[in-house]
């Protein structure tokens, strides 16, 4: 087997390493337990979700890049005083966390608008005209602040309330889509009634929370930098299954089309959320239009995704597990560059008998792993350029870490 | 029967559900309306609601086939747009009322997020950060590319500022000729598609093999791709909210979209039936009731509340003015007659007129109005209703039981009174002929076959 290569810059080598999941350990705890909680108290059949949330607990990667990028840009940000006077302003008006409230007992009505409240009672006669209510006025910010903004970190580092929801409802973002990722789609096999339903529910009652916490951010260009992420999970999803419904999706003529499909799916199916949300946890705290920070936030998750995800389909091919049903991707792509006769197999998807053997064959005699490895690390390393345009501090360190993790094989 | 309604102002006693269901006659409602013949409230806004069918496939458009066919799939078949209906006739019944109006009606001349109709399609990230491709929307929309590097931002543009007479202040009045914003138009797209998804989740989870007289999603395409379906029509309906740059119209949908599901999950709650075989305790039905009518708020009506209360935001209506408050009301009682008069079709129709299987409640072990009223008259009802019809045989007993009693009459009479209580918050309105077509409406909700 070809010595593994490590693209590292070597000024880099002697850099402390943190471990961004030490360093972060109690905010992630505080919301896995926030989680299993929530899924624990919906209803009954749903307890079974937050069993299983409990015995395969998530590596919690996308909630860590939001609070790392948190705490890596507060303070740099044109609007950080404004978001920081936000934040302390619900702090002391004991604003109630409406994305880990229990679902609702019989007694009290859960009705999502904090102008509106509603209770059992409200059902015992036909609804009647309500008093309208002006909701209270957040004081304005102090004329004390600064008024020509120097970017300069928050020392000790913080991290808004704002943006741990974020991290929250990313993870229940990502949940919810492996939920309904498990949906059984054929109609007429027996009747998994609980299994399918429990999913669907599932799945439909996080992202129900994740929608109300994320408009109760308050930041239109966040609600849809979200929004895109769940439609683009979706159409990875489809793109991963290939025919959906009647119309076909036309069948690959070249390895050029091939990773513009293969990449668009990773885009779409990892990189896009891990990217947004890394943007949007910098957008809340105060990064402006026109600023750097939510682009390098941007450009690391990106990178960090697809580090993360060539990796995991070169183990795939040296695990010789059976993953070519969703198309080519990295290894056999770079085969078939070199060998043209790949091209009817893969066309056909590799429904012949022997055409998974050729092709695990030809992969295995050509450069295909080594060059998939090769660029997982460009990635990962693209990463660690764009973190250079950070302020140093040990949450960028942290970050820095993260990159050779993502990549790393023996975790 | 209307000495039980009309007195009941928005700061006086109501009468509690219980008494109304005793003391109702079955008159229909149309006995309190003028002798007018009254208008059709989908002809006062018809090319509007063409409109919005048209335009809404449009903002589904994908890269991959199967995902297009698969969003566009349940807007390609005739619906009521019952929905889209409120949102578009309160925005014609309430625009001009508010206080902000006057800055509303200047935004939506503007090149701003929020603004002209062009306007609402224009991302507020860059396209090529957001990589939602949508073939119908080539110029804003944009595909991931690889080779996407760290840039420097540009410079923000400056937006254009309100004029002075954009806060103007003097006597509000109704707009005449009616008018819609095209932020109004949007919502009413937007509310479509949330309900659009929740119909393709719904068709999954109960297994209905029809919807609108044709294959259910699920059916055509398969329970997971469908549940998929419904998820990017979700995702594409909250990047448009997010477009039209109200945060209390964005919290007021998005609450709806966590309505939906609790509804569903209240759905599956049990009723308890304590006393065994008896007729039941007045708390033991006050809690199935509160059960079933809560289901039917968070299910049905919240959207149409919400969504026209929306509306009404969007045409300038400010904290404390009444207007929001009346749409509310309206949208939760005439949603709840709605979803009452739905079931009872359900124990009534056949499958021709319905679209969809007729009887399908008691096959998916729910005790909607006419069960819980049978249940009053006949004690053997109980046990069945615990156990949601799951025996063999129950389905047959219980629907015997429903026609053996007043339990389909009762219902109804209950629509009606809901419906009347639509009507009856609309009189705060200036008069007009969208105020008409809003109280024709809850006629025709009441008389509906399907």
């Amino acid at each position: 087997m070809p010595p593994r290569t490590t693209i590292i810059n070597t000024a880099e080598l002697h850099s402390p390493r943190l471990d961004p999941f030490v360093l972060l350990a109690s905010e992630l705890d505080y919301l896995r337990g926030n989680l299993l909680r929530l899924l624990g108290s919906a209803h009954p059949t749903l307890h079974q979700l937050a069993q299983h949330y409990f015995t395969n607990p998530s590596k919690q990667i996308r909630p860590l890049v939001v609070l790392l990028f948190s705490r890596a840009t507060n303070g740099l940000g044109d609007g950080w005083e404004q978001k920081k006077w936000i934040a302390e302003c619900e702090r002391v008006s004991g604003r109630h966390e409406e994305l880990n409230r229990p679902l609702t007992r019989p007694g009290v009505l859960n009705d999502c608008n904090p102008n509106m409240s509603d209770d059992t009672a409200s059902f015992q006669s036909l609804f009647s005209l309500q008093t309208p209510q002006i909701p209270p006025e957040l004081p304005p910010l102090p004329l004390s602040y600064k008024t020509d903004h120097t970017p300069i970190l928050a020392n000790p580092p913080i991290i808004l309330p704002a943006q741990i929801r974020l991290a929250q409802l990313m993870e229940m973002i990502h949940v919810a889509s492996s939920l309904h990722d498990q949906v059984a789609n054929d109609t007429n096999s027996p009747s998994d009634g609980t299994g399918n339903k429990l999913a669907i529910l599932g799945g439909d009652f996080l992202l129900g929370r994740a929608s109300t916490a994320l408009s109760r951010l308050g930041d239109d260009e966040v609600v849809e930098l979200v929004a895109t992420v769940i439609a683009n999970i979706v159409e990875g999803a489809v793109w991963k299954a290939g025919n959906v419904g009647t119309r076909v999706v036309s069948a690959l003529s070249s390895p050029a089309q091939g990773w513009n499909r293969y990449l668009n799916r990773i885009y779409l199916g990892s990189a896009s959320l891990l990217a947004k949300a890394g943007r949007a946890a910098v957008i809340l705290g105060g990064s402006k239009e026109g600023e750097i920070w939510k682009e390098i936030a941007y450009m690391y998750g990106l990178h960090i995704a697809f580090a993360n995800q060539l990796m995991k389909d070169v183990d795939a091919y040296e695990d010789d597990a059976d993953s070519f049903k969703a198309g080519p991707t990295g290894p056999l792509l770079y085969a078939w560059e070199d060998h043209s006769f790949l091209k009817p197999i893969i066309e056909r998807q590799l429904s012949e008998d022997g055409d998974v053997e050729h092709v695990r064959h030809a992969v295995h005699t050509s450069s295909g792993i080594e060059r998939t490895r090769t660029l997982a690390l460009t990635h990962a390393e693209k990463a660690r350029e764009v973190l250079r345009f950070l302020p140093d501090s040990d949450t960028k360190d942290a970050l820095r870490e993260l990159t050779i993790r993502v990549v790393d094989q023996t975790r | 029967m209307r000495g039980c309604y009309t007195l009941c102002s928005r700061f006086g006693r109501v009468p509690s559900i219980q008494n109304c269901r005793r003391r109702l006659s079955l008159a229909p409602l149309s006995n309190h309306s003028s002798t007018l013949s009254q208008p059709d409230p989908f002809a006062l806004v018809a090319s509007e609601l063409s409109r919005i069918r048209t335009d809404l496939v449009h903002l589904l458009g994908s890269a991959h086939p199967g995902l297009d066919e698969i969003a566009s799939y349940y807007f390609l078949r005739p619906s009521k747009q019952l929905r889209p209906l409120i949102i578009l006739l309160f925005s014609q019944a309430t625009n001009g009322l508010g206080r902000d109006w006057p800055l509303k009606k200047w935004a939506s001349e503007q090149a701003r997020p929020g603004g002209r109709a062009e306007n609402l399609d224009e991302p507020l990230s860059r396209a090529d950060v957001l990589n939602d491709w949508n073939p119908n929307l080539k110029e804003k929309t944009s595909f991931y590319d690889p080779l996407l590097s760290l840039s420097l931002p540009q410079t923000p543009t400056k937006l254009p500022q309100p004029p002075l007479s954009a806060f103007d202040s003097s006597e509000r009045t109704l707009i005449s000729p009616a008018f819609v914003l095209p932020t109004q138009m949007r919502l009413a797209q937007i509310v479509e598609m949330v309900h659009a998804a929740s119909l393709l989740h719904d068709d999954v989870i109960d297994e209905s093999p029809l919807r609108r007289g044709s294959l259910s999603a699920p059916e055509a395409f398969g329970n997971k791709f469908a549940v998929l379906g419904g998820n990017f029509i979700l995702g594409r309906a909250s990047a448009a909210l997010a477009r039209l740059g109200d945060p209390e119209v964005t919290q007021l949908i998005a609450s709806v979209i966590a309505n939906l599901v609790e509804g569903e999950i209240l759905q599956m709650q049990d009723v308890e039936s304590p006393d065994g075989q008896a007729v039941p305790s007045s708390q033991v039905a006050k809690n199935a009731w509160t059960l079933y009518l809560q289901k039917t708020y968070m299910k049905t009506a919240s959207l149409m509340a919400k969504g026209a209360r929306s509306a009404v935001v969007l045409g300038g209506c400010a904290d404390g003015e009444v207007y929001k408050e009346i749409a509310y009301a309206y949208g939760r009682n005439i949603g709840i007659a709605f979803q009452l008069v739905d079931d009872v079709l359900d124990y009534e129709a056949v499958e021709d007129t319905l679209g969809k299987p007729g009887g399908a409640d008691l096959q998916l072990g729910l005790a909607t109005g006419p069960a819980l009223y049978a249940w009053e008259e006949h004690p053997e009802m109980g046990p069945l209703i615990e156990r949601k019809f799951s025996q063999a045989g129950d389905v047959e007993l219980a629907r015997s039981l429903v026609k053996k009693s007043a339990g389909v009459e009762r219902t109804r009479a209950l629509a009606v009174a809901y419906a009347t209580q639509a009507r009856e918050v609309l009189q705060s309105l200036p008069e007009g002929e969208a105020r008409a077509a809003l109280e024709a409406l809850t006629d025709r909700v009441i008389k509906r076959k399907s």
